[in-house]
C-alpha cells in the first residue's frame, strides 16, 4: 500500500513540477542571454544555474551564510534519508534495514539538529504578509498599508516552509517515540506508519519547496 | 452361573472377538472414537498376550506358567485401533511417506572408541545419516537408543531385518510394541528407567516383555541374550545351562481383580513426567546436573502440561509446537499450537488468542522488524546467553533417567551438546539451537560423504587407540593427527573407486594426501548439526531485550558474538567460531549497529531537543498569527 502510494506520489509530484515549468514559460532569455549560443544546451544551463544556488555568497554576513550553510546541511541530509528510507521500501519492496538503516538513522539526528536550527534562523523571514492574498483582503473589505509586492511564488514557497515544519513533528516524533519502552507491537506499527507517510509528504514538499525556490531565483535573476 | 458372571463372560467374549479382528482387520473400534465426555474413562480390562500367527490372543491369569507378558497390540488394540497410533509422530520416523518437518533432534551414536559423535535419524532431516548406512540394524538401533523410544516404529521392525540373525532371534525377543503406557500410564509406579524397568528391559532385548516391566503390576528378570534359538516364550524354559536364564515376568496378584480383569490407570492427561523421561534436558554448570539448579519451562509453573500445547487426537498426529507446522502436520490444531497460537493468533477468523490464559505480548519498545528476523524462541527459550555456551544432556542423548547409565555423574560424557546457540533455522528465522560438531569417519567421493559402519571403524580405530587413552568419563580420547593418518590408512581399504576416506571432527575434514600425508582443511561438510530448541522457556521478565537493546546490540554481545568452541578429539585443534557466522549476517554491520547503541540516548535527546524548538517555532508563529488575525477581525489592525 505505501509503495504504491509512495510511487504515485513521486511520479505526480514529478510530473506536475515538469506541467508547471511548461506553462509557467520562464524567461530563459533574461535568465541566460538572448542571443546566447545553442539553446538546445538550456537544460544544462539550468542545471548550472541550480548549482549556483547552492553557492554562499561572499556578501552575505556569518548570520546569512550560516543560514545557507544550515540549509545545505539539511539539504544534503534530506536527499540522504530520503534515499536510504524510500529506494529499500519503494525500489525493493522491503522495510528498510542493514545499511540502509545505519545511515538513515545517523543522518536523522544530523536532520533535525539542522531543521531546529532553520526554523529558529528562517521562520521570521517566511511569515505570511497580508498582500498575499488580495482578494482575501477585497472580502474583508481592508485596505493592507504594507505595500510589499511579493515575489511570483513566495505565498507558496512559504506555505511549502510551514508545511514542512508542521511535517516534522510527526516524522521526529514517531521515530523517537519509537525508541522508547511505551508503545507496543501494534504501535509501533502505527508508529511506523506515521514516520512513513509523514516522511513521504515532508519530501514531495520539499521537491514542491525547492522547485518554487529555484523558480522564483530565476524570476529574480531575469528581473535584474 | 449366576447372571453377572454371565454377563462378564459374554463381555469378555466381545473384548477377545474384538481384539481378534483388530488384530486381523482394520475395523473402527469402540476406542477409536470418544464419545467426547471429558472424563477419564476406567481402563478396567483383561490383559492379553500376543497371540500365535492368525490366533486369538488370549486373556492372562494370575497363575499362568510361565506367566506371559501382556501385548499392548493385543490389550490397548482390543478397543484402540493398533495401526492408527502407529502412524502417531512418535512412531512413524521410518515411515518415507511422512513429511519430516522441522529438524528436531537426531538420534547421536556417540562413542569414545571410534572416537565418533554422529546424529542418526531414519526422517530425511539435513545433515543426518541413516542408520543403516552406519550398520545399526533395527536390533542394533534399540540396543543404543531404545530405551528412551516408546516402541513401535523400529521396534516393530526386528522381524523384518535384513540381518537374518536379527529375524531369527525375534522369534525370542519378540518386537518392541508401542508401549502405550509410557505415556498415558498415570500410576506412580509407571517404571521407565529403574533397574527392571522399560529402558533396562529394551537393553537387554526383553523387547516382548519391555512394556508389562514399565507397569506398577508386573515386574521382569532374566534376558533374552543367552536363550537357545529353540526358546518359545510361551513354553516353560528347560535348559542345562545355567546362565540361560530367560525373561520372567511376575505380576503383583493383587492387580487382578474380578474375573482377573485389571485397572491400568490411563488417561489422556499425561502426566509431565512421563513426557520427561525421553525428553528431559539438564545444563551442566561447575560440573553439577543437579535439577533444582534450573527451573522448569514456565509454561508448566504455570499449570499447564505438556500436551496442552503438544496435541493430538488418537491419530496419534500429536503437534510439534513450530511455526509452519501445519504445512507438515494434518492435525487441526498444529496452527494453533504454537508460540503465535496462544499468544497472538491475530490472522485468525475467529479470535483464538489468550489460551490457557496466555498473556498477549505488548513488545513495548521492540521495533516490528525483530518479528520477521527471530523466531519467538529467540528472546524467550534456553538460558541467557553468555559468551560461552552451556553444556547440556539430554534424555535421548545421554540416557539421563536410566539407571546404570549414570550419565549424571560424567558431565564430559559425549555427545558434547552446547546451546543456545542463536542461528538461522530451517524457516529463515534466527532461533536458538543446540549443537554439535560431528566426528565419524567416512568414504568421500565428490560431495558424496558416506560413513563406515561402526564395526569397520572399530576394526581400524582399535588398532590405533589404545585402550589405556580412553578418557574414563568417556570422553574425547587425545587423538593426534599421525593416529588419524593411521586409521585412514587402514579405512582405505575398505573403499571403492574414487572415494576417499577422511575423517570429520570439529569443522574440519582429514584426509591423506597422493603422498598419503595427513592434510586437513575446513568443509561443509563437517559443518556443526544444531536444530532449533523451544524449551525451557523462560518467564517474560527474563527474556532478551527487557532490559535494553544492548542485551542483544551491545559490541560483545554473546547473542551475535558468543562463542562456539570447537569441539573435537583431535591434539591441538583448538579454537572457536563466532554466532554471527551461522546467522547469515553482516558481521561488520552488526559491529558498527552495535556500536552505534552507545549513541542512541544522545540521539534521542538531540532529536527530541530539536522537535521540541521546532514545536516551540509553529507555536510561536502560529500565535502571532493568530493575535494578528484577531485584531483584523475586531477592526484594529488594516
Amino acid at each position: 500500500m505505501f509503495r504504491t502510494i509512495a510511487i504515485t506520489g513521486f511520479i505526480a509530484t514529478v510530473v506536475g513540477v515538469l506541467l508547471h515549468f511548461a506553462v509557467s514559460k520562464p524567461k530563459f532569455d533574461n535568465v541566460f542571454g538572448k542571443d546566447r549560443p545553442m539553446k538546445i544546451l538550456d537544460p544544462l544551463r539550468i542545471c548550472v544555474f541550480l548549482m549556483t544556488l547552492l553557492f554562499v555568497e561572499q556578501k552575505w554576513n556569518l548570520v546569512g551564510a550560516l543560514r545557507k550553510l544550515v540549509f545545505l546541511v539539511a539539504l544534503f541530509c534530506l536527499v540522504v534519508l530520503a534515499i536510504t528510507g524510500f529506494v529499500p521500501s519503494v525500489f525493493y519492496g522491503v522495510a528498510i534495514h542493514g545499511w540502509w538503516l545505519f545511515i538513515h538513522a545517523i543522518m536523522a539526528g544530523v536532520f533535525a539538529a539542522t531543521m531546529a536550527a532553520l526554523a529558529v534562523l528562517w521562520a521570521d523571514s517566511n511569515r505570511f504578509d497580508k498582500n498575499y492574498l488580495p482578494w482575501f483582503n477585497t472580502i474583508l473589505r481592508r485596505q493592507p498599508k504594507s505595500t510589499l509586492i511579493p515575489d511570483e511564488y513566495e505565498l507558496e514557497i512559504k506555505i511549502c516552509f510551514w508545511a514542512i515544519f508542521v511535517l516534522m513533528l510527526p516524522v521526529i516524533l514517531s521515530a523517537v517515540v519509537s525508541m522508547f519502552k511505551i508503545f507496543g507491537t501494534h504501535g509501533q506499527v502505527v508508529l511506523l506508519d506515521i514516520h512513513r507517510y509523514s516522511t513521504l509528504f515532508l519530501t514531495l514538499l520539499a521537491i514542491i519547496y525547492l522547485y518554487f525556490a529555484a523558480l522564483n531565483e530565476m524570476e529574480k535573476t531575469a528581473g535584474r | 452361573m449366576n447372571n453377572g458372571l454371565k454377563a462378564n463372560t459374554i463381555l469378555l467374549t466381545v473384548i477377545l472377538a474384538a481384539a481378534g479382528i483388530a488384530y486381523a482387520a482394520e475395523e473402527t473400534l469402540v476406542g477409536d472414537n470418544p464419545d467426547g465426555s471429558r472424563a477419564t474413562p476406567l481402563h478396567l480390562i483383561p490383559m492379553l498376550a500376543e497371540p500365535l500367527p492368525d490366533e486369538e490372543p488370549n486373556q492372562i491369569y494370575p497363575k499362568d506358567n510361565p506367566a506371559l507378558p501382556f501385548s499392548t497390540k493385543a490389550t490397548c488394540g482390543a478397543c484402540h485401533t493398533y495401526n492408527i497410533v502407529t502412524t502417531g509422530w512418535h512412531f512413524n520416523a521410518v515411515d518415507s511417506n511422512v513429511p519430516a518437518g522441522r529438524i528436531g533432534q537426531p538420534w547421536i551414536l556417540a562413542d569414545a572408541t571410534a572416537v565418533t559423535q554422529i546424529p542418526l535419524s531414519y526422517r530425511p532431516w539435513p545433515g543426518t545419516f541413516r542408520p543403516e548406512q552406519i550398520g545399526l540394524t533395527p536390533m542394533k538401533f534399540l540396543d543404543n537408543f531404545g530405551r528412551q523410544m516408546p516402541g513401535g516404529g523400529i521396534g516393530e521392525m526386528i522381524d523384518k531385518s535384513d540381518s537374518p540373525e536379527e529375524t531369527l532371534r525375534a522369534n525370542i525377543t519378540g518386537n518392541l510394541e508401542i508401549n502405550c503406557l509410557a505415556c498415558h500410564n498415570t500410576s506412580p509406579g509407571q517404571d521407565m528407567g529403574s533397574a527392571a524397568g522399560y529402558a533396562i528391559q529394551v537393553i537387554r532385548r526383553n523387547y516382548r516383555w519391555a512394556a508389562a516391566a514399565s507397569s506398577e503390576f508386573a515386574y521382569v528378570t532374566g534376558e533374552t541374550a543367552k536363550l537357545p534359538e529353540s526358546y518359545d516364550f510361551r513354553e516353560p524354559f528347560v535348559s542345562s545351562d545355567s546362565k540361560a536364564k530367560p525373561p520372567v515376568v511376575e505380576y503383583d496378584r493383587s492387580a487382578f481383580g474380578h474375573n482377573d480383569w485389571v485397572r491400568f490407570d490411563i488417561s489422556v492427561n499425561i502426566l509431565k513426567q512421563r513426557c520427561y523421561f525421553c525428553h528431559s534436558n539438564v545444563d551442566i554448570h561447575d560440573g553439577a546436573t543437579e535439577k533444582w539448579l534450573a527451573d522448569e519451562d514456565i509454561h508448566l509453573h504455570a499449570g499447564l502440561t505438556c500436551v496442552d500445547c503438544h496435541r493430538n487426537g488418537f491419530m496419534h498426529n500429536i503437534t510439534r509446537g513450530y511455526e509452519g507446522e501445519p504445512n507438515d502436520n494434518n492435525n487441526v490444531l498444529a496452527a494453533h499450537s504454537s508460540c503465535e497460537g496462544c499468544h497472538l493468533n491475530s490472522d485468525a477468523n475467529t479470535p483464538a488468542a489468550g489460551r490457557f490464559t496466555a498473556p498477549v505480548p505488548k513488545h513495548a519498545g521492540i521495533p516490528p522488524v525483530h518479528f520477521e528476523k527471530l523466531s519467538c524462541t529467540a528472546c524467550h527459550s534456553g538460558p541467557w546467553p553468555k559468551n560461552e555456551l552451556v553444556r547440556t544432556m539430554t534424555a535421548q542423548a545421554h540416557g539421563i533417567g536410566v539407571t546404570g547409565t549414570n550419565a549424571k555423574k560424567w558431565k564430559d560424557i559425549l555427545p558434547h551438546l552446547v546451546y543456545p546457540v542463536f542461528a538461522k533455522a530451517q524457516d529463515g528465522l534466527i532461533t536458538p539451537h543446540k549443537l554439535f560438531w560431528p566426528a565419524y569417519w567416512a568414504a568421500k567421493d565428490g560431495n558424496n560423504i558416506t560413513p563406515f559402519d561402526m564395526e569397520t571403524v572399530k576394526a581400524a580405530t582399535g588398532k590405533v587407540i589404545k585402550r589405556a587413552a580412553l578418557s574414563e568419563v568417556k570422553s574425547w580420547p587425545d587423538l593426534k593427527e599421525e593416529d588419524i593418518a593411521k586409521i585412514l590408512t587402514g579405512l582405505a581399504e575398505n573403499v571403492e573407486g574414487e572415494a576417499k576416506p577422511v575423517y570429520i571432527a570439529a569443522g574440519k575434514l582429514y584426509s591423506l594426501d597422493k603422498a598419503g600425508k595427513l592434510v586437513s582443511a575446513e568443509d561443509k561438510i563437517a559443518a556443526p548439526f544444531m536444530w532449533p530448541i523451544a524449551h525451557d522457556v523462560r518467564p517474560a521478565a527474563q527474556s532478551l531485550g527487557i532490559r535494553r537493546c544492548e542485551d542483544c546490540h551491545s559490541k560483545d554481545s554473546p547473542f551475535f558474538f558468543g562463542n562456539i568452541a570447537l569441539d573435537g578429539p583431535v591434539q591441538g585443534q583448538k579454537g572457536n567460531i563466532e554466532m554471527i557466522s551461522l546467522q547469515e549476517v553482516n558481521r561488520t554491520f552488526e559491529k558498527w549497529f552495535a556500536w552505534s547503541f552507545v549513541f542512541r540516548p544522545y540521539l534521542k535527546i538531540v532529536t527530541l531537543v530539536c522537535c521540541a524548538v521546532i514545536a516551540g517555532v509553529l507555536l510561536l508563529y502560529a500565535l502571532k498569527a493568530l493575535y494578528f488575525v484577531a485584531r483584523i477581525v475586531v477592526g484594529r489592525e488594516s
